[in-house]
């Protein structure tokens, strides 16, 4: 055996690769796996051995097929969610029930901020969380009257603001546009949403939080994020990679130290499909180890809980409106043909059942218009979908990525009011995806819901809401094997890197999960409470930070 | 108030995919007599004469009359922000909202920020189709809520549609709410923006473009149709030898050894190329001119100049008859 080659010991190595699936050595040189079996069977002269995970558990390194970049831009402020969080630090950050708890955070940071006159902004808040009681500017008051506060919520489209900032924006009784809600005092109240209320609130706090220039920290945190998770390959499933950017992830991902592979999905909506099939060719051209550039991705229409989702009949449980196209339905094959022709694949975010409807009706005339074996367009998302439409997916060659987490953070508002009780039940359907043969893939959408695939993968074998109510837990949760490929090695394939990454397998990259505790062992409603010691990423060893 | 700077009034043109959005914004910004500030959704699409631009920085244009042309691609209210820190502010601002978002929620931008006053929110809607868009189950209510708080409506390509199929969708967009107003357009009558407290009689001043608002301009088509292909070099010669009261010519044509069919556009002297997947083989163009226009067998005779073979001879035994005026424009392409 070469010199340089580092043979790691296990507990238990479960590879995710079917033929050797379980194993107690994996032998590493030049980043890649050499050999995975027993020491007997690797051999392993001249080889070193490390057992320093001779007590740990070894998976591949997860795959979180859908996430953003901006899991490691919000870092920087303070959470106000409902949920517990860990940070890119590996720090617990406690979930607030109240708005008590929410003021006394955000009085803490302040009290923390030297410059007199910044913003404080805070993130992950959400109404729904904590017995849709709101946030009103009378509470971020108490926190101060001298400094403008702005509350991201968890959705990113809303957003509670300081009477302070009303003030300086000049929203007040006066005020009659759609976005500004007023209070039972007839002034506004402080929530405040839609584009002409977010410009105005922004141009009066000089800056918008969420928009700033990409820095080489961010990505870092991001990395570091995914570390604490035990994921290896991370995307960024939606970004208009302007040149800034595109220059901040070259140079982070060309460090050695680096601890993840980076997969950005340019955002279709700022560019025509001439121009993005132009600017990929040049970007993969700069592809490394750590950097994947290639895939597109369309956003078709809004989100379920925000009533922005296309439904099919009969629409929403609660009867409130139809949702929102961001591409239309006419427009949609058009850009999707494109694509396939092109060569590109596509990852197509479909919240509502129409919109799915309307993605798979697109394929399917590119796939007449021009067939393409092995084109893999993903529907992301894709909460609503039927058996039929599975079935059609499955016809048509697509895969899909579901939002198991939705299950557990959104499932009692999809069962009392989005979607009602048949449809919630089969909300992100696992099952019927496993059992009609469409690959799958399962997603957090850090940062709308936490960066942590053994989180999801548990949302996806017990499927129980946050308020303690299965859905579909007899017809669409996965087992454990399942939950684990579909953060691994399915994940992988929806993202056509599973030649390379997603199992551990003589030839691929030495990308691995370590964990305190095996994942078949365990309760399967413990998966989620498993310790992630680190990863490691080209046969480098990270140990995740603990703070 | 006084003593406070003067605010910019701002138009917001909206309409679905098709209605005509970037033709209209082409004419405002071609035909704007004062500064303009106009925010595109697709930078692509905005044809300028390379005469009238005197700048041009990927996500900028800069005209020669003083109006400024804004991709939103990188950002809308980054974009926006940008414009209102111009030095010397603009005298109007024009924004674009995409074909399926609600004009109404960017007008709102006008109403709460102060250096803004709303000066109207246009929908224009295509006569051809808007009818079928408003009764679509999966773009109806995206369609009917454009026209919710508009104060005018273009409805556009009525040169395409008859006097009973432009009657049938103005009363469909009527019917959406009481005291819309609907006025009748076309790619070539295109009126400048409408000022606020002007009567409704008379919405538009006076426009850049002679005889187009004011009354029933009557335009001249004349289409061409050979069995064959043109070869380029003659054709380019061709090209230039077309009287100026051609306004506009597009169709498909095909080129001697070519393999497929091109796409071409002529706009002015203007003209280009390019390849089409079309199952047609031959030559198809409509141009649409001033009622001066040649007789159509001049301009015919100009074109078959180019011709690679010597006109072929069409099925019914004779030389394809070039139609001028026709009334139905079935069969034909749309100009557009």
């Amino acid at each position: 055996m070469h010199a340089d080659t580092v043979i790691f010991s296990a507990r238990k190595i479960v590879t995710m690769n079917p033929s050797r699936p379980l194993a107690t050595h994996v032998a590493v040189c030049d980043g890649r796996v050499v050999a995975v079996g027993g020491l007997d069977e690797i051999g392993g002269d001249g080889a070193t051995l490390d057992d320093r995970f001779k007590d740990k558990v070894l998976l591949p390194g997860f795959v979180e097929g859908h996430s953003h970049i901006m899991e490691g831009m919000m870092w920087t402020l303070p959470y106000v969610g409902a949920f517990d969080r860990r940070s890119p630090e590996g720090k617990l950050v406690e979930g607030l029930p109240d708005i008590e708890a929410i003021v006394a955070r955000l009085q803490e940071a302040e009290a923390a901020m030297t410059d007199p006159d910044a913003p404080l902004y805070a993130w992950g808040f959400d109404p729904l969380h904590i017995g849709s009681v709101s946030l009103t500017r009378q509470d971020l008051d108490r926190v101060t009257t001298t400094r403008p506060i702005m509350v991201v919520h968890a959705s990113f489209h809303i957003s509670n603001v300081n009477t302070l900032v009303l003030k300086r924006a000049e929203l007040d009784r006066t005020t009659n546009i759609s976005g500004v809600v007023f209070g039972t005092d007839g002034e506004p109240s402080g929530e405040v949403q839609g584009i002409a209320a977010r410009f105005r609130v922004f141009r009066v706090l000089g800056s918008n939080p969420l928009s700033g220039n990409l820095t080489i920290d961010d990505v870092n945190r991001y990395a570091a994020s995914a570390c604490v998770q035990g994921v290896t390959t991370i995307t960024d499933l939606h970004n208009d990679l302007a040149d800034q950017t595109v220059e901040v992830y070259r140079a982070a991902s060309r460090r050695d130290d680096f601890s993840v592979r980076l997969v950005p999905a340019l955002a279709s909506v700022s560019h025509t499909p001439e121009q993005a099939v132009a600017k990929l060719a040049v970007l993969k051209a700069t592809n490394n180890d750590k950097l994947h550039y290639g895939i597109v991705k369309l956003v078709v229409d809004g989100s379920i809980q925000g009533f922005t989702a296309r439904l099919r009949w009969p629409g929403y449980h609660n009867g409130a409106p139809n949702g929102l196209w961001y591409i239309a339905p006419e427009e949609l094959p058009v850009i999707v043909e494109a694509y396939h022709r092109a060569g590109i694949q596509l990852h197509i975010h479909t919240n509502g059942d129409e919109a799915t409807e309307v993605a798979i009706d697109a394929v399917e005339a590119a796939q007449m218009a021009a067939p393409r074996p092995d084109h893999r367009h993903t529907l992301q998302h894709c909460q609503m979908a039927d058996a039929a439409q599975f079935r059609r997916m499955k016809a048509l060659g697509l895969c899909v990525n579901l939002f198991a987490n939705h299950v557990y953070y959104w499932g009692d508002s999809h069962y009392d009011l989005t979607m009602g009780p048949e449809r919630a039940h089969r909300l992100d359907a696992t099952g019927t995806a496993q059992r009609i043969g469409v690959p799958y893939a399962i997603h957090s959408d850090a940062p709308v819901t936490p960066l942590s695939p053994l989180f999801t993968a548990w949302c996806a074998v017990n499927r129980i809401s946050s308020g303690g109510r299965e859905l579909g837990k007899a017809t669409e949760a996965l087992t454990v094997q399942q939950a684990l490929a579909a953060i691994t090695i399915t994940a992988a394939y929806t993202l056509k890197m599973d030649h390379l990454v997603g199992s551990i397998e003589t030839g691929k990259y030495a990308d691995f999960a370590v964990l305190e505790e095996d994942p078949f062992d365990v309760a399967p409603e413990a998966i989620k409470d498993i310790a992630v010691w680190g990863t490691v990423v080209g046969g480098r060893v990270r140990e995740a930070p603990r703070a | 108030m006084t003593g406070k700077p003067p605010t910019i009034p701002v138009t917001v043109v909206g309409g679905f995919l098709g209605a005509g959005k970037t033709t209209y914004l082409n004419h405002l910004l071609r035909t704007g007599r004062s500064r303009y500030a106009v925010l595109v959704n697709d930078f692509g699409a905005v044809n300028i004469d390379a005469g009238l631009i005197a700048k041009h920085d990927g996500t900028t244009m800069t005209l020669t009359n003083g109006c400024v042309c804004c991709s939103i691609g990188g950002g809308f209210l980054e974009t926006l922000g940008r414009i209102l820190d111009e030095k010397i502010p603009f005298d109007h601002i024009i924004i674009e909202a995409s074909g399926v978002g609600d004009p109404w929620r960017i007008a709102e931008i006008a109403l709460v920020e102060p250096s803004l006053r709303l000066n109207a929110v246009i929908v224009l809607a295509d006569a051809t189709r808007i009818a079928a868009l408003l009764a679509d189950p999966r773009v109806g209510d995206t369609v009917r809520n454009q026209f919710e708080r508009c104060d005018l409506v273009l409805l556009n390509k009525t040169d395409l549609t008859d006097a009973n199929a432009t009657r049938e969708a103005s009363a469909a967009v009527a019917a959406l709410r009481d005291g819309t107003k609907i006025v009748e357009t076309s790619e070539y009558t295109m009126p400048g923006l409408p000022q606020a407290g002007r009567k409704a009689t008379s919405p538009f001043r006076a426009d850049a473009v002679p005889d187009v608002a004011d009354h029933e301009q009557r335009f001249k088509r004349w289409q061409y149709r050979r069995r064959g292909a043109f070869d380029r070099a003659p054709l380019e010669t061709a090209l230039r030898a077309l009287p100026p009261q051609l306004l506009r010519l597009k169709g498909h044509c095909t080129f001697a050894g070519d393999s497929g069919p091109s796409l071409l556009q002529m706009v002015g002297g203007d003209w280009s190329l390019t390849p089409v997947e079309a199952a047609e083989r031959d030559i198809l163009l409509v141009g649409v001119g001033t009622d001066d226009l040649p007789d159509p067998a001049v301009l015919d005779r100009i074109l078959d100049r180019a011709l690679a073979t010597p006109p072929a001879f069409d099925h019914h035994g004779g030389i394809q008859s070039p139609a001028i005026s026709i009334p139905s424009r079935e069969g034909q392409i749309p100009c557009r």
